[in-house]
């Protein structure tokens, strides 16, 4: 009897082997189809992968586009983890970055670490409040999420059009195009070369070290749990530790230009957003995985009878589960603004709404494979300027390159007889249902 | 006396299993010819064979002495196979005339060349129907939508449906599982009077004395091969058992006298409504108390699951009151009522008693989770999980690879051994118990009455609702019977026969036969 | 403005409401053929995109606005082929399916509009738009006839297909195998009907309706292809077949009701100039979510929908 549910090779192949194959297929049709309309898929691609990776600045701006593209593709993973289809990740999106943006712009007297985190739970609570509408409009009346989301984002798309617009209460009226006022200092999520100088202050330094100890020093408490016995010895050892870290850090925070890079390139403009995504999905596992609030939203999703038969509420798992979804994607909108963009212009689709759908699905839902395939999305998205400049080939061409990467995932049939992988046996999981129920 | 079909050799394997394994059968005409097996003996892939709904993996078969093959349920249609499915092939929405032409459709003259965009005749099929009908008896009237039919009408469609498209040969894939013993009766003359008019019939059952009741012939089946040929004549009831057991089976349970102290479940007066807004639970009144099991027998359908669903909080009730221990729980939320020491072991184990796609562990915590040792606050703890799981496989004979096994891989009864033993290893003081054998092998049918009654014996009070007139006669101490909504009657197990609990769950009462509870 | 201001307008807003409720209905119709079969289809609206960009592009390469509208047409119906073998035959999770195919939409038609459509000048024919037809007669009559019988052509068709849908699905042989292929597949399968089959033949024909629902942007009503022109109008029309109890009348009846706040944006924003358009543009979206919420779980999908059929 196997003690540990570990990876076995069959899972690998599953979780890992198979999305990465499909990404490859749909590499391989996107370039016939390049090559249909005439373009060189060698050219093509070979400017995709120096607009991502190599041409200057190009691996920070391929992980500034990452940013979103984690942050929505954990949002929609939530709602999939309790059978719930957010197709309105944009909707929610663009509600965060309104709300961000609008307690960034006022409140200009308060201090960085009031403001900052303001603006980001202005976001938040925007995002959670506009999908936990569908929720609890599924949850209580049986309205289908993946219409209510669709409408909820044309909604928001209306509302920002008319809120930053031309006669807009938020419009900057001394800008000649619309877009709101710039932000304040004390809202902005700071970039990597903007961090030298934040750093200067003492104040600063020590507060960070002193984050970073304390988390340091827990966590390792957590690993010498099973590891060391006497309770002491453990304290001691983690204490130590950490307070090595936050003096190491106190100083080094001070010579952060030494860094070089993203943090003296005053050009380069990766943002805090990034590192946050990352903290973001690890956040997320653990919520999904060891916590009640995950138990009872995945039991939701897998089978909603059973959660009933169990006591667990529905309506409210679903409400909570878009919730977070919404939070999640609203964080998303104020990190955009306050990290990248630090201000808000009136804006058509950004196109992220469905693209975090294939980000999800590609990760199969997993926080972080998520990292993985929004790295993917991003670096695409990043590429394709160049690519287009390269070889005259449009860069709409990535969304059928992405659309077909969303069908290989769906339908891994095509891929396990594209290359003859042996399907595994289990329970399949149902990912969305019908209007019924 | 000649064949009107004969199946060589057949075999079939489906990964993990060998459904049937070099079965032969032989159907005489004008024979009714019984099937006899366990559950997950093989009977209905063979009967899926001979439809053409299945393709067997080898063997061969005959149609009145020719060598034929069935690609699809069209081919046997043509040789005239007909087949009531246990679970009826009926469009619920749709008359009965519309079910009767569906796949055969007969359209008005003169449209005829728009091939399957001309115009419907309703009215001939109509017509056809009501004719058959009365050919054979069968009472049936074709403008109704089938949805609003009872169980016994809607099977009689099933075999209009199979005679319409001039069927000789009959398939009835356990017919008698949703009937009275009364209704039963009745489609035993039908049966009959099928057989003289020259229809073969094949018959499968798992229902010893229904065999000896109507069969002509008889096969028994045991783990997809067939262990047997004989005739009622020649068999006995322990024999047939033996046989499709593969062993001596105990057919009743040893248990003592019951003890019943304290009331524990109060119910008074309690309405329930089903989906469809029609009142499924009508004035029920009754009471469980410590340390006996309460039976609720009755055909399924009538009401009995949605008197589960209201006392475990999983539907409101329209009217009335549910009492656990003196509280009142009538419009609790389930968990609220879980709380209160309720077990429940769901009638449908793979919609309600498990998640499918978690492990063994997980699915043992599914009622539980929230709470210590498994969880503090929001944050649970996945050893005590584990050692819970680890403890209960082992106690109640869960048969898998490990703990975390995907509870959807295992078989029917490791599945329904999962939730029993993560019911009854919480504290609780009323146990209810819905269908909990149903579908299992008897293996896991000894082993789930043994634990009832030993719950019983340990001052547990058992509310135990099942179709199987058996289980409801061995296990309980006193009987209550459904019959639409209604608690007909309460007898002591002391007086209760299979003939009187049969009038009680057709429906007829006589005073002398109900003592109210 | 006064009661008798609003009463002159009025039969303006209608035939406004009938014309914007044309794709909208043509939308719902798709859903109805697919959704009778049990397959869901959320890629209506992709469809209705490919098919306007197809549309334009077929009328620019061959002269002829009737060519284009069979062009597009049947790219419609070529993206149903798409959804039925990976809905039905790889039985992929159908709104994932759907969801792909309106991804790629956005892509191709983008792709296409930046390769093939914006350049300044490309010959189209004169007019670029299918022209009104009077019906004689019908539309002299009062107000009626300014509301039905002068509208253009895929208007006149979406109505004809609601009374011919209505047929095929409720009083013909092959109705009565879609229904009970979306109700009961296993039922359908013990008589022989081959549900693969039936639910191909219905996810192209919706294709094809959506086709012609993409059309109307193009053709009809615009004269060319924008990019993203479609705006929502397939999830919309899928509310309406929802709203419309899976009915044709019903849904054309729902696409009616969800084309009149644009009406009335159109023919009142005159008189209220200090309303923001963006209020009224948002209303349709507003309608949806005010209808969906009061309307499902009273009217019951087909009892099969959005579960693919495995055999046996």
């Amino acid at each position: 009897m196997p003690e540990k549910q570990g990876w076995a090779w069959g899972d690998w192949l599953e979780n890992v082997a198979v999305p990465i194959l499909a990404v490859i297929t749909a590499l391989l049709v996107g370039a016939v189809v390049i090559w249909s309309v005439g373009g060189n898929p060698l050219v093509a691609y070979k400017g995709m992968l120096d607009g991502a990776f190599l041409k200057k600045r190009a691996f920070t701006e391929t992980l500034v586009a990452t940013t979103p593209y984690i942050f929505l593709g954990l949002a929609v993973a939530f709602g999939f983890k309790c059978g719930l289809f957010n197709i309105g990740a944009e909707g929610q999106f663009y509600m965060g970055e309104l709300a961000a943006v609008w307690v960034a712009y006022n409140f200009q007297t308060w201090p960085a670490y009031i403001h900052l985190p303001a603006a980001m739970l202005a976001g938040i609570i925007a995002g959670a409040f506009w999908s936990a509408i569908a929720g609890y409009l599924r949850g209580a009346f049986g309205a289908h999420e993946v219409i209510t989301t669709i409408m909820l984002n044309y909604i928001a798309i209306y509302l920002a059009a008319f809120l930053v617009g031309m006669k807009g209460p938020m419009r900057d009226p001394r800008a000649s195009v619309p877009q709101t006022r710039p932000i304040a200092n004390s809202a902005i999520l700071p970039r990597l070369n903007e961090l030298p100088a934040i750093m200067q202050h003492p104040a600063v330094r020590v507060g960070w070290a002193i984050v970073f100890a304390v988390s340091v020093y827990f966590l390792l408490k957590w690993w010498f749990a099973k590891r060391v016995t006497s309770i002491r010895r453990k304290q001691a050892y983690s204490g130590i530790i950490a307070l090595l870290v936050g003096v190491a850090l106190f100083i080094g925070l001070a010579h952060l230009t030494a860094l070089g890079g993203p943090f003296t390139d005053p050009a380069d403009r990766l943002h805090l957003g990034f590192f946050l995504a990352l903290l973001t999905s690890v956040f997320v596992w653990w919520l999904l995985n060891k916590t009640t609030i995950g138990f009872e939203v995945r039991t939701v999703g897998a089978n909603p009878d059973a959660a009933e038969y169990a006591g667990i509420s529905i309506i409210r798992n679903f409400v909570i589960a878009m919730g977070i979804s919404g939070a999640l994607s609203g964080l998303a909108g104020a990190v955009e603004v306050l990290g990248l963009q630090r201000m808000l212009k009136s804006f058509f689709s950004a196109g992220y709404g469905f693209d975090s759908i294939a980000v999800a699905l590609l990760a199969k839902n997993d926080p972080f494979g998520i990292i993985a395939s929004g790295f993917l999305f991003g670096a695409m998205r990043n590429g394709a300027d160049l690519m287009e400049l390269r070889s005259g080939v449009s860069k709409y061409v990535i969304g059928v390159v992405q659309a077909l990467v969303l069908l290989f995932v769906a339908a891994p049939v095509i891929i396990r007889w594209l290359y003859r992988i042996k399907e595994r046996r289990g329970e399949k999981i149902v990912i969305t249902r019908g209007w019924g129920k | 006396m000649p064949l009107s079909l004969e199946a060589k050799g057949i075999t079939k394997a489906f990964p993990g299993v060998l459904a049937n394994d070099h079965v032969d059968f032989q159907l005489e005409k004008g024979k009714i010819h019984a099937l006899l097996g366990e559950n997950g003996a093989g009977k209905t892939t063979l009967m899926n064979i001979l439809y053409g709904l299945y393709r067997p993996d080898e063997g061969q078969i005959f149609v009145d002495g020719t060598s034929v093959r069935l690609n699809s349920p069209n081919d046997a249609i043509k040789l005239g196979i007909g087949m009531v499915h246990q679970h009826f092939m009926l469009v619920p929405v749709m008359t009965v005339a519309e079910n009767m032409m569906l796949g055969t459709e007969s359209v008005k003259k003169g449209t005829g060349w728009w091939g399957p965009l001309s115009f419907l005749d309703r009215r001939r099929v109509e017509k056809d129907t009501r004719h058959l009908s009365e050919k054979y008896n069968l009472n049936v009237d074709p403008t109704i939508p089938v949805h609003m039919l009872p169980v016994g009408v809607q099977q009689r469609v099933e075999i209009l449906k199979a005679l319409y498209r001039k069927a000789d040969i009959l398939i009835l894939d356990e017919p008698t599982a949703v009937l009275t013993p009364q209704e039963a009766e009745e489609l035993f003359v039908i049966m009959r009077s099928l057989r003289d008019q020259g229809v073969s019939i094949i018959f499968i059952t798992h229902k010893l004395k229904e065999v000896f009741a109507v069969a002509d012939r008889i096969t028994v089946m045991r783990a997809g091969k067939v262990v047997g040929h004989t005739t009622p004549a020649e068999a006995t009831e322990s024999l047939l058992a033996s046989m499709m057991v593969g062993r001596e089976v105990l057919l009743t349970v040893k248990k003592g006298p019951a003890h019943p102290t304290e009331t524990v479940l109060d119910v008074q007066d309690l309405q329930v409504k089903d989906e469809r807004g029609l009142l499924a639970v009508r004035n029920a009144t009754f009471q469980v108390r410590q340390g006996e099991v309460l039976g609720i027998a009755g055909v399924q359908g009538n009401g009995q699951t949605e008197l589960v669903e209201a006392l475990t909080g999983l539907r409101k009730p329209e009217a009335g009151h549910v009492l656990m221990a003196g509280n009142d729980i009538t419009n609790d939320s389930p968990r609220k009522i879980l709380e209160t020491g309720v077990s429940h072991i769901p009638e449908d184990r793979r919609k309600r008693g498990l998640v499918l796609s978690y492990s063994i562990a997980d699915n043992m915590v599914l009622c539980t989770y929230y709470k210590p040792p498994f969880a503090r606050g929001v944050i649970m703890f996945q050893e005590a999980i584990n050692a819970q799981a680890k403890r209960l496989v082992k106690e109640f004979d869960v048969r898998a690879p490990s703990i975390y096994t995907q509870a959807g891989t295992l078989s029917g009864g490791n599945q329904q051994k999962v939730i029993v033993a993560r019911e009854l290893s919480r504290p609780y003081n009323l146990l209810v118990a819905a269908q909990p054998t149903r579908g299992l092998d008897v293996g896991s049918i000894e082993f789930i009455h043994k634990r009832v009654i030993e719950q019983r014996d340990a001052g547990h009070a058992v509310l135990l609702v099942s179709a199987e007139l058996d289980e409801i006669l061995s296990l309980s101490d006193r009987v209550a019977v459904m019959y639409k909504g209604e608690i007909i009657g309460v007898v002591p197990i002391e007086e209760a026969t299979r003939e009187n609990i049969g009038l009680l769950m057709a429906g007829i009462t006589t005073e002398k036969e109900v003592t109210h509870a | 403005m006064d009661f008798a201001t609003f009463m002159g307008l009025l039969p303006s807003i209608l035939s406004s409401a009938l014309r914007i409720s044309t794709p909208i209905a043509l939308a719902a119709y798709s859903g109805v053929l697919c959704e009778r079969a049990a397959v869901i289809n959320i890629a209506i609206e992709g469809m209705m995109l490919v098919a306007a960009m197809v549309g334009d592009l077929v009328m620019i390469y061959t002269g002829s606005i009737w060519i284009g509208v069979l062009g597009g047409v049947l790219s419609g119906g070529l993206l149903g082929l798409v959804h039925a073998v990976f809905s039905v035959s790889l039985k992929t999770d159908q709104i994932i399916s759907g969801t792909a195919i309106n991804i790629f939409a956005g892509g191709v038609t983008g792709f296409a509009y930046r390769r093939f459509l914006a350049m300044p000048s490309i010959p189209r024919p004169n007019p670029s738009t299918l022209q009104p037809i009077h019906i004689p007669y019908l539309d002299k009559i009062p107000v009626l006839g300014n509301v039905l019988f002068q509208s253009r052509p895929i208007l006149y068709m979406m109505l004809i297909l609601t009374f011919l849908i209505h047929y095929m699905l409720f009083y013909s042989p092959w109705g009565l195998r879609t229904r009970a292929v979306g109700e009961h597949p296993e039922a359908a399968d013990t008589l022989g009907i081959n549900v693969y089959k039936m639910r191909y033949i219905n996810v192209i024909l919706g294709g094809l309706v959506a086709g012609l629902g993409g059309v109307w942007f193009s053709l009809e009503q615009v004269g060319h292809f924008d990019m993203l022109m479609t705006n929502g109008k397939g999830f919309i029309g899928l509310a309406a077949m929802i709203f419309g109890k899976w009915t044709p009348f019903g849904s054309l009846l729902a696409a009616f009701i969800f084309g009149l706040p644009e009406a009335i944006q159109i023919n009142l924003s005159f008189y209220f100039p200090n309303i923001p358009y963006q209020f009224l543009s948002m209303s349709p979206y507003i309608l949806t979510i005010i209808v969906l919420t009061g309307v499902v779980g009273k009217a019951l999908p087909p009892a099969a929908d959005g579960q693919p059929y495995e055999k046996g």
